[in-house]
């Protein structure tokens, strides 16, 4: 069939079922599609939002508001009052100001060590080849377990033992090492890195408190500090391990060529290149660090409580469920992750790899 | 100007490299002179690559030994060899400034803040560079990171030179340009080069003398004029030469090549009964003799500017001639070419071999 004038698409003479299904020109929404999105956007919304507005607000009641019933419109419903504000900054601003600080000295102190260590362990998982053999780990593990059974059946010094056990896998692995055939590979050690983050906390909680109790670290800043380090670095390692392979190798054989050293490359070049990754990666630490409950709750009592608990306490007291004060700690709580997060956000956008290589 | 101190031979002695069961560089045995600018020509896959980057010493070598200025860097690590490497994708740090890019292995050296900065002004005025000097890589043009990454291998003045096909991410246009200027400051720093690429123009133009690997074996080493005219093999013949020389099958008998459709005289007295013709497109001639070598039909008829490319089909066999620019056959006319017997080549079919 020829075509003709009558079956050309007229872009001017569109009904109005088609200039409300269609896209008005290229790269916009059709108007009943943007009506659509942003209706269920704002639905959306209002649903994350809500459990924040009733905090906000729930900080501003007196506790005779919160106990009467549900009240949602300050002023209208009920009259604000700074009572709980006041309460926790002003009469109790010394306990309030110890759970802030105690999260953030255990926050950042936990991310540095984290991210610190967790991005060199990646960037050498990322670019040397390790070949740990079956053998080698089976005698490790071996003299492990016979030193824990001496230490614990014998009551021998466990330094002397471990000591000894030590200089024993040096010696048998020096002298065995290159009879072993079968070996892992890289790919096997990022997954033993990451399967620790696959054993519920929980399960392991009580241990850990029986280790810290015997080296005098329960409801010290440094327990805390190792235990969320030791709990984060699978997610950091995992994480910057992908940043790092991603890197073109070319940039870091010609700084060898060039005479670098591996840690002159990692801190001069390869870091910088990393950086949205690293403050991505920092950020999440952080927020882990921050919101962690489970490993405070047994590891701190009174020095080295942090926020969460604090929060928590307001639950604990002979009075009932203090909403109005939890509410406060609740909002000092949140406004740093947001303060970070928006604060990291520049670097996350920033492509800082741009132009690395071709053109 | 030529600072003869820092000529230096470079010597892979027997070096061969494997990855696990594939063998990529066969036991390769080559020097190069001190100054000299060599060419390591080969398609992908044929380990030139791997030949620089073990004398980079970014890998090590399955069997045999390296050489650097009578040195055995064999096992040395790269700092050590005074090599300075141009890499294909030129690998600039993309958070540095071109100047800190260029001033990278002087400050890795732990040298002056004011002695680098000379340094990276000199190295920036060789490459015309001086005035882009406070610029990131992103902002910079294909042919200025080129230069940059130039300006980065010559500020410390190596020992030793390798270009990893340096020139084959830029526009053919600026190609030539920078051939031209890589040659011209190759001579004058007088620094032993080795330079890898697939393009056989930029081994031709560049090269002092050119090696030819194939599948990890050396075929040719020797200076381009030499690879042209007397390529040792059937590979270095196709491989060399643009548009590339004819192959035609056939038999010799007491040194007369015969196929169907030609038969020609040719400078040796031997007989083989698989033997392959080598004929370059320059060497052909379109001829009105009746005895002409080759009868044929034209098969195409390609006008290229300053001559034309004429394909003559001989019963199933291709022959291309380069033909004035005036020739005027139609596709299907029939064609006689003729060819000198010392221009023509002639090879054992079965093992490549050239017979001379």
């Amino acid at each position: 069939m020829a075509p003709d004038a009558s079956n050309r698409i007229d872009y001017r003479s569109r009904s109005f079922v088609q200039r409300l299904f269609e896209p008005p020109r290229i790269g916009q929404m059709a108007p009943a599609t943007s009506v659509l999105v942003y209706l269920v956007l704002a639905i959306w919304t209002a649903f994350v939002m809500f459990p924040l507005y009733w905090v906000l607000i729930t900080s501003f009641k007196l506790p005779a508001a919160v106990n009467e019933g549900p009240f949602y419109l300050p002023f209208v419903d009920f009259t604000p009052s700074l009572h709980a504000w006041k309460s926790l900054l002003i009469q109790d601003w010394e306990d309030t100001l110890k759970s802030f600080g105690n999260s953030v000295i255990i926050g950042l102190g936990s991310t540095i060590l984290t991210v610190g260590m967790g991005s060199m362990a990646a960037y050498a998982l990322a670019r040397i080849q390790y070949k740990p053999k079956f053998g080698s780990i089976l005698i490790f593990v071996v003299l492990l377990v016979a030193a824990t059974v001496i230490t614990v059946a014998a009551g021998a010094d466990w330094r002397v033992v471990f000591a000894i056990a030590l200089a024993l896998f040096y010696l048998l692995v020096r002298a065995f090492s290159k009879h072993f055939k079968r070996h892992l590979a890289n790919g096997d050690i990022l997954f033993w890195i990451i399967s620790q983050r696959i054993l519920p906390p929980i399960v392991v909680i009580i241990p850990i408190y029986l280790m810290f109790q015997s080296v005098g670290l329960v409801d010290t800043h440094i327990g805390l500090i190792l235990a969320y380090s030791c709990a984060n670095l699978p997610i950091v390692v995992w994480l910057m391990h992908d940043f790092f392979a991603g890197i073109p190798i070319e940039m870091e054989e010609s700084a060898q060529l060039d005479g670098a050293t591996r840690l002159y490359i990692f801190w001069d070049i390869v870091l910088p290149l990393t950086r949205p990754g690293l403050a991505a990666t920092t950020l999440l630490t952080m927020i882990l660090c921050w919101n962690e409950y489970l490993l405070a709750v047994f590891l701190s009592t009174s020095t080295a409580q942090t926020m969460p608990i604090l929060v928590a306490a307001m639950n604990a007291g002979d009075r009932g469920i203090l909403w109005w004060t939890m509410c406060v700690v609740i909002i000092v709580m949140i406004v740093p992750v947001i303060a970070m997060a928006i604060l990291l956000q520049r670097f996350i956008a920033k492509g800082v790899l741009t132009g690395a290589v071709k053109g | 100007m030529t600072n003869p101190d820092i000529r230096v031979p470079v010597t892979f002695d027997k070096v061969a490299k494997s990855f696990g069961a594939v063998k990529v560089l066969e036991e390769m045995t080559l020097t190069v002179q001190p100054g000299e600018f060599l060419v390591l020509l080969g398609a992908s896959g044929s380990g030139k690559t791997t030949a620089l980057r073990i004398l980079a010493g970014l890998e090590t070598p399955t069997s045999g030994r390296v050489l650097i200025g009578g040195t055995n860097v064999t096992e040395m690590l790269p700092k050590y060899r005074d090599v300075a490497m141009v890499f294909q994708s030129y690998a600039l740090y993309p958070h540095k400034t071109v100047a800190e890019n260029i001033g990278f292995p002087l400050k890795v050296r732990g040298l002056g803040q004011a002695e680098i900065d000379a340094a990276i002004l000199d190295a920036a005025r060789q490459v015309q560079l001086e005035t882009l000097l406070e610029r990131y890589p992103r902002q910079l043009s294909g042919g200025q990171k080129q230069r940059v990454a130039l300006a980065r291998a010559i500020v410390r003045r190596p020992a030793v030179f390798l270009m990893d096909e340096p020139l084959s991410n830029l526009d053919a246009k600026l190609r030539g340009h920078m051939r031209a200027e890589l040659k011209h400051m190759q001579h004058q720093l007088g620094i032993t080069t080795i330079y890898v690429t697939h393009d056989q123009i930029e081994a031709m133009t560049l090269a002092h003398r050119v090696a030819i690997l194939e599948k990890g074996v050396l075929q040719q080493l020797d200076t381009p004029k030499t690879i042209y005219n007397d390529p040792a093999n059937l590979f270095v013949a196709g491989f060399i030469g643009s548009p590339p020389m004819n192959f035609l099958k056939g038999t010799l008998t007491a040194g007369r090549f015969d196929m169907p459709g030609g038969t020609m005289g040719t400078t040796t007295g031997a007989s083989l009964p698989q033997a392959t013709l080598g004929l370059r497109p320059e060497d052909a001639q379109i001829s009105t003799a009746p005895d002409a070598a080759f009868q044929g039909n034209i098969y195409t008829n390609e006008l290229i500017g300053d001559h034309s490319l004429i394909t003559a089909e001989i019963q199933g066999q291709m022959l291309t001639v380069k033909a004035p620019k005036d020739f005027n056959g139609a596709p299907g006319d029939p064609i006689a070419i003729t060819a000198a017997a010392s221009s023509v080549y002639l090879f054992d079919a079965s093992t490549g071999a050239r017979l001379r």
